[in-house]
């Protein structure tokens, strides 16, 4: 009896292989047909913080302006929890697909370095967005972290009167964003010598994270400010579950934060932009080095600060129809083609 | 007169060999055939693919194999990423810009501490008769807690000639897929043979499937215990360096633990491993570990929408292990 069980079984699998084999075959036929003809393009994306609401936008934002464009006939997205090791394998799946252009947001500064090289040398464009690398001949396409650290901080210590223990609630340790927005954070705390750091925490720029850490530290301790890496509307929301006082908060663009600061009485606080628009920022840059037309290789965008008494710029980046953890600075001039609501779609060339 | 026997034991054989070896054969045709589904739906398959696929998934077979060990002996270990995170930590630290030879010194010592640490795991398991899942629960955060003591924030580094023997290029990217394949293959089937044919990795599988009958008949269940352990913390930190080898330089976050340890299990559940013990083998593990690396790359080749993904692995492990309690109903009633 239980020999022939064994020996179906491995029929079964037999036949499985032979399926998929199959069923290969017939993509590989129809794969070839696209090469040649019109320029059109295939870019592949390597993103390893899942479920990570910022992180999604920038892969719709990508998505939104490769459809924008009309050159790009496809989108291969790797969409992965992953470290460094992890993401190298990202890179070289996607050299192996065959992919025209690589856009990844990097887990390191230099750890990349190797293989996205190679990747250039086999004729990809790789567009680093968000985080930097230092490899050579890859482009990229940040926001200016230092200042986003720096602007947010020098804000919040103004508005302390220069005066009081802050609170700073970081990133990911080691990450290169984390640590640019944390050098901007020390600038400004040089600046105003009468400020204190009284708690320093990594939220892992993971919103339950936050508001956990957020929840001990006000019931535990009296603090005069608190600065987060865009952990900002769960902070607020720990201020109200716990019945304590506001106290100025900076944070990032999100939809809820900028909702909470336009509608909570006695809130203050700053939203600096740190748009995931990015990603379609380094699209465009990448269709245009596609296109022989040598765009610039470093690109950073400088943040702004709404902070609550700009009620009418907050207005009108507030989105009554996106969920808090979108980020209402969608439309980057001159980079972007699409429109704001083609990143909501979030849909590439020929989905949906 | 004897031929007649010989013909009637060899086809027992055969039979045996097939139910022993069926579910193993059948997890590298998986893979063998998942490999020739992604050759066919990517524009070249040659050596740049095959070196890629061997060296990023070293550090989950490693990390299956090790698991595997583990549970066969009766055991389930959850702080095998943990270990993996901390022998990486500990390997960057030290390997950063030291010369070839010291660089494999380090390993050796990196695997034999690894063994040690995760050997008196084992003997705190046997000796406590705390079950496996919680004393291992904890120690899934006590090590990777002290990783992050070792190397609070990514860096470190080790030699080119480290890289080049795991992933055959001193960059960590290349052609040459032979080290690679080697580092795959020989450590495989050094711990496939060594649990099928020693003493003591007999003893393991006697553990595993049964400790009392074990006990009475006259193993040392408390030893074979602390052996899997060990064995297998040797092997986590053997993904541990592969990992080292393949990024250059160190890096110790608790996400990669426990996505690790999560994806172990997995691989031995996939690989024919029973949780129960006893049942099962290495080179299934370390298959199932490369099946479950290459899904990844298969299904956005396939243009699989990415967050489906990982809902198809889950529903794969799912579907298995009802296979698995099939074969096992079928196998009850038949006795």
């Amino acid at each position: 009896m239980e020999r022939r069980k064994t020996l179906r079984f491995a029929a079964i699998f037999a036949i499985l292989a032979l399926i998929a084999a199959a069923c290969g075959g017939d993509e590989g036929g129809e794969g070839d047909g696209d090469g040649g003809g019109d320029e059109t393009y295939t870019i592949g994306v390597s993103n390893t913080l899942v479920g990570n609401g910022w992180r999604e936008q920038m892969i719709c934002a990508i998505k939104a302006e490769a459809t924008a464009s009309g050159v790009v006939d496809e989108v291969v997205v790797i969409n992965e929890n992953a470290d460094m090791t992890g993401q190298i394998g990202h890179i070289e799946t996607l050299i192996s697909q065959g992919v025209d252009a690589i856009i990844i947001n990097p887990t390191d500064r230099e750890g990349l370095n190797s293989v996205i090289e190679e990747a250039i040398s086999q004729g990809i464009v790789v567009v680093a967005v968000d985080q930097a690398v230092t490899a050579d001949g890859a482009f990229v396409v940040t926001n200016d972290q230092e200042e986003y650290g720096y602007l947010g901080a020098k804000w919040l210590f103004e508005q302390l009167g220069g005066e009081g223990n802050v609170v700073e609630m970081r990133g990911i340790d080691g990450v290169p964003a984390d640590t640019d927005r944390h050098n901007g954070f020390m600038r400004a705390l040089e600046e105003f010598p009468g400020i204190t750091v009284v708690e320093e925490t990594f939220t892992g720029w993971d919103p339950s994270v936050g508001a956990e850490q957020a929840l001990n530290i006000i019931t535990t301790q009296e603090v005069d400010g608190i600065w987060t890496s865009g952990i900002d509307y769960t902070v607020v929301e720990q201020f109200q579950s716990a019945d304590i006082p506001f106290v100025p908060v900076v944070g990032a663009d999100n939809n809820g934060f900028v909702e909470q600061l336009i509608e909570l009485d006695g809130l203050t606080g700053a939203a600096v932009t740190n748009p995931p628009a990015i990603g379609g920022v380094g699209t465009a840059i990448a269709i245009d080095a596609l296109q022989g037309n040598d765009p610039d290789q470093t690109t950073t965008l400088t943040p702004e600060v709404f902070d609550h008494t700009e009620q009418d710029q907050l207005e009108e980046l507030y989105d009554p129809d996106q969920q808090v953890g979108w980020s209402t600075y969608v439309e980057i001039d001159p980079y972007t083609s699409y429109e704001a609501s083609a990143v909501s779609a979030c849909q590439g060339p020929g989905e949906g | 007169m004897t031929t007649a026997r010989l013909g009637s034991v060899r086809d027992v054989d055969w039979r045996v060999a097939l139910r022993r070896y069926g579910w193993n054969t059948g997890v590298w045709l998986l893979l063998i055939a998942l490999l020739v589904f992604y050759a066919s739906t990517i524009p070249s398959f040659g050596s740049f693919q095959i070196a890629s696929i061997a060296k990023n998934s070293l550090p989950l077979v490693f990390l299956a194999i090790a698991q595997a060990v583990i549970v066969i002996a009766g055991g389930i270990d959850l702080a095998v990423g943990s270990m993996l995170i901390l022998s990486n930590a500990v390997a960057a630290q030290l390997m950063d810009e030291q010369a070839f030879g010291i660089t494999l010194m380090v390993a050796v010592l990196v695997i034999l501490m690894a063994a040690a640490l995760n050997g008196a795991v084992g003997w705190v398991i046997s000796v406590s008769k705390v079950p496996d899942i919680v004393v291992t629960l904890a120690t899934l955060f006590i090590i990777a807690g002290l990783a992050l003591l070792v190397l609070p924030s990514p860096g470190g580094g080790t030699s080119d000639g480290f890289r080049a023997l795991f992933t055959g290029s001193a960059t960590g990217t290349g052609t040459n897929f032979w080290p690679a394949l080697v580092m795959l293959f020989v450590p495989m089937l050094g711990a496939a043979w060594w649990m099928k044919h020693s003493r003591t990795g007999l003893s393991l599988y006697a553990t595993g499937s049964d400790p009392t009958a074990a006990y009475l008949s006259g193993v040392n269940t408390a030893r074979a215990k602390i052996v899997s352990y060990a064995v297998g913390g040797a092997f986590a930190a053997m993904g541990g360096l592969a990992s080292l080898a393949i990024t250059g330089s160190g890096e110790s976050r608790f996400a990669t633990a426990s996505n690790f340890t999560l994806k172990s299990v997995a691989a031995i559940v996939l690989g024919g491993v029973a949780l129960t013990g006893g049942i099962g083998s290495v080179v299934g593990a370390a298959a199932a570990g490369i099946v479950l690396f290459v899904l990844s790359p298969v299904l956005s080749a396939m243009g699989v929408d990415p967050n489906t993904a990982q809902v198809i692995q889950g529903a794969l492990i799912v579907l298995v292990m009802m296979i698995a309690g099939i074969v096992q109903l079928r196998r009850e009633r038949a006795a």
